[in-house]
This record gives structure tokens, C-alpha cells and sequence, in this order.
């Protein structure tokens, strides 16, 4: 095979090899971005219900640091979805004021949370660990202040098993698709360059014959036909002009 | 001879096979990514609205425990109103009761809904007092319904559609992805044809032609070059081979006719009198021997400086979509600046370095060599990005981006320069031609595929993406010729003294091509392209990728527009009305949002600016060299347009802050429109100013 057409396929193989790349790229994390909103949206449906009851509290006057049917709300919610994990509301300085594990009462939640939370520009904020997801949501009162954070920790892994399945059918997806390009795109680059080809080996052929005495070669439609017959009449011209020069030698007298 | 598109023709070809090839396995890729969004995507969806439908529930079982009789309860439509407000993907919402009559429904109710509620199994379901839900697939929605039962009384079922095309939806977006990879595999397809097979193709050819055509003027001289192991080194070795055979045997000829006039005499030396006359003849005829060392300047060398600058050039091209987002996000507050000034500050600083930088870097290139310059700027880029893509907050980051923009100019300057060391004037346009080509494909492909990056993996991995360009640019710079070119007789370039700046800028002439045309130029392009877009893009709630097709529009009218317009305007020499009408257009685009904030609008907007700019880009700098001709024999050619460069760049870097000022006092939409109103009073005062009879091009001295 010769060198230019391989470099033809190589280019072929590294353009299909981008964009399969990236169209697997792009559909696996809009696939993942997608699954994870759904879930992300389906825990906020319950943070939505704890939230309007804490502000329906709020506005009969109850203060929120002494909610007292809070934690059987936060529990009986947590409930309700077996992708929960735990519930917590935290107030901005990131102590834990309610929660439905007794345990973290009091504690500090992470400080990424309380970021989160500030730098949101809606009630709604988010965060990805490894293990854990949370879905938050900034409790405001009827002034519109936030008074404090509600955070719905569940588990990754309905994400991560979904995300891992179409993972790994779109790669498969693409490594076929690649694979059908790399067999397939030589084939039609082949066919396209037989032309260039063709022409290059006139050209080569014509090249290796330059020295010979012959007759012009018959012309074969070539881009370099021209240029082929320009290259063997300059040749032959000097050629003539060295065979005169020898012709005039070999008639001169031998010198003893 | 041939053809000058011989080889464009080809790549054209091979480029169309290879989208086709690769527009194919896009399809497939999309199909199969389809089905699997469709599997999984329609089961997760139908938990979701089993959520939903509990909190709906559960609103409804409260209403009826006050005693509220159930087919009368009120405010149900408006709280299906609500979801759906709040889930996009669900169309259709109904309570039916126990014999499945509809009592309350919103949104289009897919087509054989009523028989499907009171189909025997759904019924059915009002009596499950589980959380149970079921899900069917009914005309063009997927029906998920969920039993009311006041403990153990069977009230009704509730049921919730979610639209079928929820998914296609989604993959609509994805598709739109798809088709901004379609068209960087386009020029990526471009770029690697001229890289891996084009370069060395193109000066095996025109190697080739240069051979032929010194052969049929008579010169059979050697040459001793070392020729590629490919076909077209072969066919150069073997004329190569013909030549020498040629050169053996008139070196031969040579040697004896000579050896023979000197032992000969008398009639001998007559009888060789016609022989001698011949290789008179020859030498008058053909020139044998071995040719003069040709200078290193040649196309193939020429060629490679694309590469390496495509690499380098889409390193920082791929930040453009999301820079001032990723600044937003690192914002800390400077006591007396407004935060809208401090996201345009990495930008105006990385303009105002390249500004000040390039005039002192290219003298600085001429004397370390242009490899090694750009060697040095790749490698300060390169830590650059990788501290941007690390910063911990506007401080550092400030610092990041000043080494970027350092090695950006580096790079730059010196690749300028390499690009005019291997041209003379015959080339020089060609070369230009091959510089600007790497920078607009990179510009093409750079803004989306970042955008695509930053959204998918965030932004600081998309600047490791980057930080990977740039070192990948080290490589290819390294692979460039060590042995530098100079050109005899050139003078080494200087940066303009203060002198003549001065006097430049009180120059009438002068000022009205770059206070009124160019700089306003580059005002806008920075202010729209590189501040305000992308940050209202994501104001209104989109993504860095919307704002990455954004600017690849105004890429890409760019390379459309650009070769056109520069060839009509140099064949019109009606430059000035190129320059007016592109500042004019340019002008009118941020209008277009008095009549909407629409997205279509803004697209609008990037499409008006980039005709714009491409009708009066390259005019302009030619309008420099036409009307200030007087100017460039007093203070030379290098000062004029160093100075010209200099207040153009420095547009680059007012650009952000004007828009950041703006934005300040009339927000997003009142900056697009008073930065356009901007270059549109300047296209119209440089429009009044270029009519006058003074105007008239200075006769050349």
C-alpha cells in the first residue's frame, strides 16, 4: 500500500476516532447530567413537602429553632423514598439542627455544603460525592429570609448502576461504529484517491523510463501528462546535444 | 503544468468521504444512545411521578379528611399546573374516580385516555391501599396512575403522563452537540489532511513542478537533497538518478574532449574543432554540474509552523465560552470595583499584555530564534492554563492568566515571525494566508468544544484539557527546523519609540482609520464575543456550550466571509466603504435586542457582528498601508503599523471593561445595545470622514 494513501486512512481513522470519541462523550454525560437531575428532582419533591410545612409553621408564628413535629416530619419523608438516605437542616453557620439521624444533631455539616448553599442564585442547590448525593433546599420565611437549609442526602448508586449500564452500551455502541468506520472508510477513501493514484503511478512509471529512447508515451488523461512530456523532451534534448558532442568526438582523429 | 486546486480538489473529496464515513457512525452511535436514554430514562421518569403523584396525593387525602366531599375539592387543575411547571417532561395530569370518569384534569390528554381509565386493571387500582403505582404506555405518553384510598375506601386514581418525547428532547440537544462536533471534524478533517499527508504532498509536488520547469529551461544542475520514502520521493529519485546519469555522461564527454585537445596538434587539434564547438553549444544551452545550496526557506518547512500553532492557538480558544463564568465562580470581592468589572479583569489583563507585549517580543524572537521563542511561550502557557485550571481564587487566577497571556504573545510574535523569515513578496500573502488559516480553524473549533468540555466535565478539568493542548503545541513546536532563517537585508524588527506614538496619535489621518474604525472593531468583538456573551448566555439559564456555538457562528461567518471580502475589496479598492459598511453592520447587531431578548435574537446578534467584522477586518489594516502613505515614509513602515497594532490590541483590552461598565449601569441587554451604539456612531463618523476630497490615498513618494 503506498505511504500517502495510509497517511489518507490514518487521517480518516483519527477524525472518526474524534468525533465517535465525542459523540460517545457527549451522549454519556448528558445521559448521566439527565438520570441525575430526574433523581435529583424526584428527592427535591419531597424537600419541597418538608418546606412547605416548615413555612407553614413559620407562618403561625413558630420560631424555627423550635419546630417540635420536625423530626417526625423529616422521618416520615425520609420514608417515603427508599433512595433517601437521610434528611438534616442545618442554619447558616452549618450546625445541624434537626436531623433524621439523632446523631448529627449539633454537629457541623461539611463546609462545601454551606458553600453550595451561598453560592446558589435559587433556593435549590446541589452536590456530587462519591458515595453520597444531596439535594438541598434554602428554607425562607415569609420575608423572604433564609432561616435555615434543608438537605436530603441519598445514595449515588441508582446514578452510578444507570450511568454504568448506558456507559457501557454506548461504548460498545461506539467501538462498533469505529470499528465499521475503520473498515469501511479505507475501502471509500481507496476508491476516491484511485484517481491521485493513478496519476502518480503514470507519473512514477513515466520517471522510470525517462532515460529511454523511446517514443512519447500515449498521453493517459493525467494531471501530469503535461509535465511528463516536458520532462522527457528536456531530457531528450540533452541527451541529443551530448550524442552530437560524442558523434563529433568519436569522428575526430584518435589521438596516438 | 498543474493545476493550481490539484490538491485542494483532492482534499475536498477525501474530507466529503470521510464526513459522510464519519456522519454515519454519528447515526449510529445516536441510535443506539437513543434506545438506551429511552430504557432507562422512562422508568426513573415513572418513579419520579410516582413521587410526585404522592405529594398530590397526599394534598388531595388532606382536603378529603376536612370533610371536603372528593369530586368537589377545588384547586386541583392549578396545583397540576404547578407540576407541570416545575416538570417540563410531564404532559398530561387527571383524577378519575372509582368508575373512571375523569373529575379533574390538565395538559393534553393523550388519545385513548378515557379508555384506558377505566380499563378493568386500572380500576382496579383504586382499591390498592399500597403506595403502589402502575405505569402503561398510552398514545403518545406514558401513563403512570396511583390509587387514592382513604383508608381502605377507594376515592379515585390519580394519573400522570409523561410525554414520550421527553426523550427526544433531551437527545435534541445532544443532537446539537453532534452537529458542532460534525463541523470541528470538518476542519479537524482539514487541518490533519494539510498536517499528516498535505504538507510534505504539496512540497513533493510543487518540488516536483520547480524540477520540471528548471529541466525544460536547459538546467540539469544536481541537486542534494534527501528525498522521502514515499511516491512522490520516489519519483523525485528517479529524475534525480536521470539528472545524474546526464551530469556523468557530459562530465565524461568533458574529460575526454579535453584530455584529447591536450595531446593533440596541428590537424588533430582541427579535426576536434567541431566537438568543441558542440559542448560550446551545450553550455550555451543547458547548465550541467551540481545546483547552489538552496536556502532553507522552502514550502515544506513553511508548512510546518500550522500545526503547532493550530495546537497552541485552540489551547486558549477553548477557555473563550466559559472564562468569564469560571471567574464568576472565583469571584471574591475587591473593595470600590464592581463584581461585573472584576470578571472582565483576566480578560482585559490577558488583552493588555498581548497589547504591550508583542511591539518588545518580536525583536525579542529575532534575537533567541523563533523555535526557541515559541518553545519558551508554549511552556509558559502551558504552566499557565494548569494554574488556571488550579486556581483557588481571583487572585491567582489574575496571575495564571498573565502567564498565558505571555506565552500567547510569545507564540504569536514568534510564529509571525518564522512564517516572515521562510516568505519573500512573492509568498509572503500565501504564508499569511497559512498563518491566519491555523488561527480562525482554531477559533472554529476552539469556543464550542470548550463549551461542550466545561459543561460536561467542568471547568477546571476543561482547563487541564487546555493546559494538554499547549503541551501537546511543545511538541509539535519542537519537531520545527533548528537552523534559523534570516532573510539577507532585512533590518531586525523594533518596537515603536514614544515618539513616534505620540505623533501617530495626533495624526488625523491616521486616527480616524484607527480611533473610528479599528479599535471600535476590536471593542466590540472582546466586549460581545469574549465578556458579554458568554455570561448572559448563562444569566438567561443556558450553558457554556450554548455560549460556545454562539461564538462559533462568529467563526465561522468569519471564515466564510474574510477570503471574499478582502478579494472584493482589494479588486474594488473601495476599501473605506468595507470598513463603513462592516462598522455599520457591526454597529446594528446589539440593536436587534430592543426588539426582544429572544434566543433567536441573540444568535442574530453574534451572526450580524461576525458579517460585520469580516467585511471590514481585512480592509482595514490595508486601508493603513493606502491612506497613511505619507505617515510610513516619515516614521517607516514597522512604526505605522506597530502603532496601528498597538491601539488596535489595546480595543482588545478595553473591550471587557467597557462592557463591564456597562452592564453595571443597564445590565446584559443595555451593554449589547450601548457598546453596538458605540461602533455604530463611529461606523457612521468614519463614514462622514473618509467622504471628503482630503481622503483622497497621498500620492506614493
Amino acid at each position: 500500500m503506498g505511504t500517502i494513501r495510509v497517511r489518507f486512512i490514518t487521517v480518516a481513522l483519527v477524525v472518526s476516532f474524534f468525533a465517535v470519541g465525542m459523540a460517545a462523550f457527549l451522549n454519556y454525560f448528558k445521559y448521566k447530567s439527565t438520570i441525575s437531575g430526574i433523581v435529583k428532582s424526584r428527592v427535591l419533591v419531597i424537600g419541597r413537602n418538608i418546606e412547605n410545612s416548615v413555612q407553614a409553621s413559620l407562618s403561625v408564628g413558630m420560631q424555627f429553632m423550635e419546630i417540635g413535629t420536625m423530626n417526625a416530619l423529616l422521618a416520615r419523608e425520609k420514608a417515603s423514598d427508599r433512595l433517601i438516605r437521610g434528611i438534616d437542616v442545618f442554619d447558616h453557620t452549618g450546625q445541624v439542627l434537626y436531623s433524621t439521624d439523632k446523631g448529627r444533631v449539633g454537629e457541623k455539616v461539611l463546609v462545601s455544603w454551606t458553600d453550595a448553599a451561598a453560592r446558589s442564585k435559587s433556593t435549590e442547590w446541589g452536590l456530587e460525592g462519591d458515595d453520597e448525593y444531596v439535594a438541598g433546599i434554602s428554607l425562607k420565611n415569609n420575608f423572604d429570609l433564609t432561616v435555615g437549609y434543608l438537605a436530603l442526602r441519598y445514595s449515588s448508586e441508582e446514578v452510578q448502576r444507570a450511568a454504568k449500564v448506558a456507559g457501557r452500551e454506548i461504548l460498545l455502541a461506539s467501538v462498533v461504529s469505529f470499528v465499521g468506520i475503520a473498515l469501511i472508510a479505507p475501502l471509500a477513501l481507496i476508491v476516491v484517491i484511485r484517481r491521485f493514484e493513478r496519476d502518480l503511478r503514470t507519473l512514477e512509471t513515466a520517471a522510470s523510463h525517462l532515460e529511454d529512447r523511446t517514443e512519447q508515451p500515449v498521453p493517459t488523461g493525467s494531471a501530469f501528462d503535461a509535465a511528463i512530456g516536458n520532462l522527457r523532451s528536456s531530457l531528450r534534448d540533452a541527451n541529443t546535444a551530448l550524442d552530437d558532442l560524442r558523434a563529433k568526438l568519436d569522428s575526430a582523429a584518435p589521438t596516438k | 503544468m498543474l493545476e493550481k486546486n490539484y490538491l485542494w480538489r483532492i482534499y475536498w473529496r477525501l474530507a466529503g468521504v470521510i464526513m459522510v464515513c464519519v456522519v454515519v457512525a454519528l447515526a449510529v452511535v445516536s441510535y443506539f444512545s437513543h434506545r438506551v436514554f429511552e430504557r432507562e430514562l422512562v422508568p426513573e421518569t415513572e418513579q419520579k411521578a410516582a413521587t410526585v403523584g404522592a405529594s398530590v396525593r397526599a394534598l388531595v387525602l388532606k382536603a378529603t379528611s376536612y370533610g371536603i366531599e372528593f369530586s368537589s375539592l377545588y384547586g386541583v387543575e392549578q396545583t397540576f399546573a404547578e407540576v407541570f411547571e416545575e416538570n417540563p417532561e410531564f404532559a398530561y395530569m387527571a383524577i378519575t374516580n372509582t368508575d373512571g370518569n375523569v373529575l379533574f384534569a390538565r395538559g393534553s390528554e393523550p388519545i385513548g385516555a378515557r379508555t384506558h381509565f377505566r380499563n378493568p386493571v386500572v380500576l382496579q387500582i383504586a382499591h390498592e391501599t399500597t403506595d403502589m403505582s402502575k405505569a402503561a404506555r398510552v398514545g403518545e405518553q406514558y401513563i403512570v396512575s396511583m390509587p387514592i384510598n382513604d383508608d381502605g375506601k377507594p376515592l379515585g386514581v390519580l394519573h400522570v403522563g409523561i410525554d414520550s418525547k421527553f426523550v427526544e428532547h433531551v437527545l435534541l440537544e445532544v443532537l446539537l452537540d453532534v452537529v458542532v462536533v460534525l463541523v470541528v471534524s470538518l476542519f479537524f478533517t482539514l487541518e490533519l489532511l494539510n498536517f499528516m499527508a498535505g504538507a510534505r504532498l504539496a512540497s513533493g509536488l510543487g518540488e516536483f513542478a520547480r524540477q520540471v520547469e528548471r529541466m525544460k529551461s536547459g538546467d540539469f544542475t544536481a541537486t542534494a537533497r534527501i528525498r522521502a520514502n514515499d511516491e512522490i520521493g520516489r519519483l523525485l529519485r528517479r529524475i534525480d538518478s536521470a539528472i545524474d546519469h546526464l551530469n556523468v555522461r557530459y562530465e565524461f564527454l568533458v574529460g575526454e574532449l579535453q584530455d584529447k585537445l591536450r595531446t593533440a596538434a596541428g590537424a588533430q587539434r582541427e579535426a576536434l574543432r567541431p566537438a568543441s564547438q558542440a559542448l560550446e553549444q551545450i553550455g550555451k544551452r543547458f547548465r550541467f554540474g551540481s545546483a547552489p545550496q538552496e536556502a532553507e526557506g522552502d514550502e515544506m518547512n513553511l508548512n510546518r509552523i500550522r500545526a503547532p500553532l493550530f495546537a497552541f492557538i485552540l489551547a486558549e480558544e477553548l477557555t473563550r465560552s466559559f472564562l468569564p463564568t469560571y471567574v464568576n465562580q472565583l469571584l471574591v470581592s475587591i473593595p470600590g470595583i464592581s463584581p461585573q468589572v472584576v470578571i472582565g479583569l483576566p480578560i482585559m489583563l490577558f488583552m493588555l499584555i498581548v497589547a504591550l507585549g508583542q511591539p518588545y517580543l518580536g525583536s525579542w524572537s529575532e534575537r533567541v530564534g523563533r523555535r526557541k521563542a515559541m518553545l519558551v511561550g508554549a511552556m509558559i502557557a502551558t504552566v499557565g492554563f494548569a494554574g488556571t485550571a488550579l486556581a483557588y481564587n481571583l487572585y491567582d487566577l489574575l496571575l495564571w492568566r498573565s502567564l498565558c497571556a505571555l506565552g500567547y504573545a510569545m507564540v504569536f510574535v514568534a510564529a509571525q515571525g518564522y512564517v516572515l523569515d521562510r516568505t519573500g513578496q512573492q509568498n509572503r500573502a500565501q504564508g499569511f494566508a497559512l498563518f491566519i488559516g491555523a488561527i480562525m480553524v482554531a477559533t472554529v473549533c476552539g469556543p464550542s468544544i470548550g463549551g461542550i468540555l466545561a459543561d460536561n466535565i467542568g471547568f477546571r478539568m476543561s482547563f487541564g484539557v487546555s493546559a494538554v493542548m499547549a503541551l501537546l503545541s511543545i511538541l509539535a513546536i519542537a519537531r520545527l527546523p533548528t537552523v534559523e532563517v534570516r532573510p539577507t537585508g532585512t533590518k531586525p524588527s523594533r518596537a515603536p519609540r514614544m515618539r513616534e506614538v505620540m505623533a501617530l496619535v495626533l495624526n488625523k489621518r491616521f486616527m480616524t482609520l484607527t480611533g473610528l474604525a479599528a479599535m471600535p472593531a476590536k471593542i466590540i468583538l472582546t466586549g460581545v464575543c469574549f465578556y458579554l456573551v458568554p455570561l448572559y448566555i448563562v444569566s438567561i439559564g443556558n450553558t457554556s456550550t450554548m455560549a460556545g456555538r454562539m461564538l462559533m457562528v462568529y467563526a465561522v461567518m468569519m471564515v466564510l466571509i474574510v477570503p471574499l471580502s478582502a478579494s472584493l475589496s482589494d479588486a474594488t479598492m473601495r476599501r473605506d466603504r468595507y470598513v463603513s459598511v462592516g462598522l455599520i453592520i457591526s454597529g446594528m447587531s446589539g440593536l436587534l435586542l430592543l426588539l426582544s431578548d429572544s434566543f433567536l435574537v441573540l444568535f442574530g446578534v453574534v451572526f450580524l457582528l461576525g458579517l460585520g467584522q469580516a467585511l471590514s477586518i481585512a480592509a482595514q489594516s490595508a486601508l493603513v498601508a493606502e491612506h497613511c502613505q505619507e505617515e510610513i515614509r516619515i516614521y517607516g513602515h514597522d512604526a505605522v503599523y506597530g502603532v496601528y497594532r498597538l491601539l488596535e490590541r489595546l480595543g482588545n483590552a478595553l473591550g471587557p471593561l467597557i462592557a463591564s461598565l456597562l452592564v453595571i449601569f443597564w445590565g446584559y441587554q443595555g451593554a449589547f445595545i450601548a457598546l453596538s451604539a458605540l461602533v455604530l456612531f463611529c461606523g457612521v463618523a468614519f463614514t462622514i470622514a473618509t467622504r471628503g476630497a482630503d481622503w483622497e490615498p497621498a500620492p506614493a513618494h
